[in-house]
């Protein structure tokens, strides 16, 4: 987390310099071809169409470096829609280097595009070290981008970032750490992640319910009346849908839900039953179901 | 001709003013105002008082119980009498009477402007009460042996109010004499020995014959009000900033007077030496008995000097001693669960009475706590020690005196807001004690939250002030607590620990990632950023040139910067005195490309062109590049 990064701006430098993208003057008629190569790109990319020449990247490098900013984020976009991991390194070369934050959320949209679609390359080293920068950024926006692209990246490395952004101030960004670390099965962040639901956080109920240990539900069991009952009905509700729990326990659980107060525990209850196969008859979809007919009775 | 009769007419003019300032002259009470030789004689005439033989404390009680007034026995720790009383202004006491206000004789409410009342000091028993009449305002009372004696205004019609001094006798009340005083703005006497002193408009001091109310003499202060006179077993003073030891080398009082003292004393003391006796208000048990100086002096002659070189502050829960001479704090007593209502300096001891009943005493050169007794259940509303001299045998040596820092710290720490201008000085007197463990303290305060913003400004000042090379363990531990949402952590206060950091120079280097670290943080304000990055090159740290070209490149674009660059400038500033000529390169990559803040890259065309190599390296950019 606290490597060092000391070529990440002279990196980017040398690239950018190499091109002189950053030398260039209000938009020209380069820029101008730049961006309707941009569009271009674009509508292939959209429409499926196969992974854009290295030459293409280049114009669009260029373009996303320009100083015309609608160019820039047509550049972004299209580079995100490459379907090539080629189009990764001009993505960071310019968050590398600095941006403002539109074009800088537009690249970080880009990447977590390029995440998607499993194109973020074999050697993230660089990529990491730009992704953390941003995921400590003082606009919130970029670092839950940022965060967002990180969970696509299976190097082990941007774990304890990812760790260290669950302690974020924000709850958008909080809750991108969170799901970023339940994608990825990192069962050692569950303890935070619950010391986040104690504290009523919302956006970590469904993330700890991927995660948690049978252990750990009676402890979110007991939260009701401690914090709102709908988080801890979401945070349940969500563990009842794992395939790995056991059906007798999945019954425990589904009953504690049935006990919690508000529409959130009805929902839970809903959509556990409309989760399981319809010829799936397993006894806690009964239960569910059950309970589901207590509370419209109860009403 | 002409000339002469202007000289006529000045002349007349002249003769005429003369004459009236001779009439003025002629009908003055004050003649003989400042005349050492009368004043001189006046106080040899007071005799001082024997030797103590009391140590009471009169408490006025309210609570469950009604308002009552007691007599307790510091020296025995028994309560010797309670009689319901509703006292109003302070209790006196005499030889075997003691005095205090009350309200109207109808009670509250009645129309009755208050009355005085005459106790035996022995039982508490009402021997006597004189009503204040409609038209009379009393203004203060003293006890001198077997005498009572009033001072009351009078406002008997369209013009100004008169003054008028009384004698009564102690045991019955029975007026023994009575005296018109020379002006209406008159104020609360003082008495010691047979002789009484009056204020009189704001600058006189009248004296007067206890026995027969002869006027005696007249002190004039000339450059100070005379807002008191106090009477104590070493003399009688009077002053308002300052105190003045009546005596011939204060007849005509000055600053520069032999008889004149004053304190050193630090701001948030409010100067109060003793009550304000022109304002009846003050004759009350209120704020002002929790807010003053307590003092005592000792006489060489003509020479008054400060008992032991110090002047006691009483600030509601708190008790401070402090040298005269330099304003140094000696020790500093906290009284923790309510308000001192009352204090004194019985010579011996320092005195006190909390709102719950607790009466306490203080050694004086130590501030060890050398008296403790309680009223369980009491509310004390105020209270008047009779108790001269009084002080525990041998309890001095017994206990311990004050831990300065730990009751610093709770100043400071004290949830109470009454005290800004207290936890002001406590920071600062804390941040100038020696070790370690102030360091810990300061690091402490800084970093909790809902501390007052001129505290917390006082504190960091006095951290970055210390310098405190030994400390370098307790910077780096608060620098590495980084805040936390889901372990309820807040963010250290970086801006301060930067620049604590930053003043240790080179040898604070070691400091280097942990400061530099906040600047990836997104909790870390760009006023911390700009304190770090100036950190960073007091202490030579080049290893983090990295951090400082990261920054630079994720904020350098940022539009949040453009109305105030002054983090980005730092940090290319940091960048440009630690890194070398690559660094140069970036800075100058920077300056020209357009969407750099504007700020910042009219900065680096400066810098860069302030600090271009005489030979080789990169060109500096010039003013209009990247535009």
């Amino acid at each position: 987390m606290t490597r060092p990064r000391s070529r990440t701006l002279f990196f980017a430098l040398a690239l950018t310099l190499s091109g002189g993208a950053l030398r260039a003057a209000p938009e020209t008629a380069g820029t101008k071809t730049a961006k309707a190569k941009t569009k271009t790109a674009k509508a292939k990319a959209a429409a499926g169409a196969a992974p854009l020449a290295p030459a293409k990247i280049e114009s669009l490098r260029q373009a996303l470096m320009a100083p015309d900013e609608a160019a820039a984020l047509d550049a972004a976009a299209a580079l995100g829609s490459a379907g090539t991991s080629a189009a990764r390194d001009p993505l960071v070369e310019l968050l590398a280097a600095g941006a403002t934050p539109v074009r800088a959320q537009s690249a970080l949209d880009a990447l977590a595009k390029l995440g998607d679609a499993h194109l973020l390359g074999k050697d993230p080293t660089a990529t990491l070290e730009v992704l953390e920068l941003y995921a400590g950024h003082r606009t919130p926006e970029l670092r839950r981008r940022a965060i967002k692209v990180l969970g696509e990246i299976s190097d082990p490395r941007a774990v304890p970032t990812l760790m260290e952004r669950l302690g974020d101030a924000a709850p958008d960004v909080r809750a991108s750490a969170a799901e970023a670390l339940a994608g990825r099965g990192e069962i050692k962040a569950a303890p935070r992640m619950f010391a986040l639901l104690k504290l009523g956080d919302a956006g970590v109920a469904a993330p700890l319910a991927t995660i948690a240990t049978p252990d750990l539900i009676p402890q979110i069991a007991e939260l009701a009346g401690t914090i709102d009952d709908g988080i801890v009905a979401s945070a349940l509700g969500e563990y009842v849908k794992r395939a790995d729990v056991p059906d007798k326990l999945r019954i425990d659980v589904l009953r504690t839900i049935g006990r919690l107060s508000g529409a959130a525990a009805t929902t839970a209850l809903v959509e556990y039953v409309a989760s399981v196969p319809t010829k799936d008859d397993r006894p806690s979809k009964h239960e569910a179901q059950k309970l589901l007919d207590a509370r419209g009775t109860n009403q | 001709m002409r000339g002469s009769a202007r000289t006529t007419g000045v002349g007349r003019a002249l003769v005429a003013f003369g004459a009236l300032g001779l009439a003025a002259c002629a009908t003055s009470p004050f003649q003989r105002a400042g005349n050492a030789d009368d004043v001189a004689a006046a106080v040899a005439r007071s005799q001082a008082p024997g030797p103590p033989s009391r140590s009471l404390v009169f408490l006025v009680l309210a609570g469950s119980g009604g308002p009552r007034l007691a007599a307790y026995d510091l020296g025995a720790s028994k309560l010797l009498w309670t009689q319901p009383a509703d006292v109003t202004t302070r209790v006196e006491a005499g030889t075997s009477v003691l005095v205090h206000g009350t309200q109207g004789l109808g009670g509250p409410g009645s129309p009755s402007n208050g009355a005085v009342v005459g106790r035996d000091i022995g039982t508490g028993a009402v021997l006597w009460q004189r009503a204040m009449q409609p038209k009379e305002r009393l203004f203060g009372y003293a006890v001198d042996g077997d005498a009572v004696f009033l001072v009351v205004q009078t406002r008997g019609g369209p013009g100004r109010p008169t003054g008028a001094l009384l004698a009564l006798d102690a045991r019955t009340g029975i007026e023994r004499w009575h005296r018109e005083l020379p002006s209406g703005r008159v104020a609360a006497p003082a008495a010691r020995g047979g002789l009484l002193a009056v204020p009189l408009d704001s600058q006189y001091v009248l004296l007067f014959d206890a026995g027969s109310g002869t006027e005696l003499g007249q002190a004039l202060s000339t450059e100070e009000a005379a807002t008191f006179v106090r009477a104590l077993p070493e003399g009688i003073f009077y002053g308002s900033r300052g105190l003045f030891l009546l005596g011939r080398g204060t007849a005509r009082g000055t600053r520069h007077s032999t008889g004149y003292l004053s304190a050193r004393l630090p701001d948030f003391v409010r100067p109060v030496y003793w009550y304000d006796l022109y304002r009846p208000e003050q004759s009350e048990y209120s704020a002002i008995d929790r807010n003053r100086i307590l003092w005592r002096i000792t006489v060489d002659g003509d020479r008054p000097q400060f008992r032991d070189g110090l002047a006691f502050v009483h600030d509601y829960r708190f008790f401070f001693a402090f040298d005269v001479g330099s304003g140094a704090l000696r020790w500093v007593y906290d009284s923790p669960n309510s308000d001192a209502v009352a204090s004194a300096d019985t010579g011996r001891a320092i005195l006190f009475v909390t709102a719950d009943g607790e009466i306490g005493g203080l050694d004086p050169i130590t501030g060890a706590r050398i008296y403790e007794a309680h009223l369980p259940g009491e509310v004390v509303r105020g209270a008047t020690f009779d108790a001269e001299g009084f002080a525990p045998m041998g309890a001095a040596a017994a206990s311990k005196p004050p831990d300065m820092l730990a009751t610093l710290t709770a100043i400071i720490a004290d949830p109470d807001q009454r005290f800004p201008a207290l936890k002001l000085f406590a920071i600062e007197e804390l941040g100038r004690q020696p070790g370690r463990a102030v360091t810990a303290k300061l690091i402490d305060i800084i970093g909790k939250e809902g501390l007052a913003p001129l505290a917390y400004q006082k504190a960091g000042e006095m951290l970055v002030a210390r310098r405190d090379a030994g400390s370098l363990d307790l910077l780096a531990a608060a620098l590495r607590m980084h805040a936390d949402f889901a372990a309820k952590r807040s963010p250290p206060p970086v801006e301060i620990l930067a620049r604590a950091v930053g003043a240790l120079g080179p040898l604070a280097r070691s400091l280097a990632p942990d400061l530099a670290a906040h600047l990836r943080l997104p909790e870390t304000s760009p006023a911390a950023s700009a304190e770090i990055a100036r950190a960073l090159v007091a202490i030579g740290a080049r290893g983090s040139l990295p951090a400082l070209r990261d920054f630079l490149a994720v904020y350098r674009a940022d539009t949040s910067y453009e109305r105030d660059p002054t983090a980005l400038v730092a940090a290319a500033e940091a960048v440009l005195k630690l890194g070398g000529p690559a660094d140069r390169v970036l800075l100058l990559f920077l300056a020209e490309e357009p969407h750099t803040a504007t700020g910042l890259r009219t900065h680096l065309v400066r810098a860069l062109g302030d600090t271009a190599p005489r030979a080789g390296g990169p060109t500096p950019p010039t003013a209009s590049a990247g535009e």
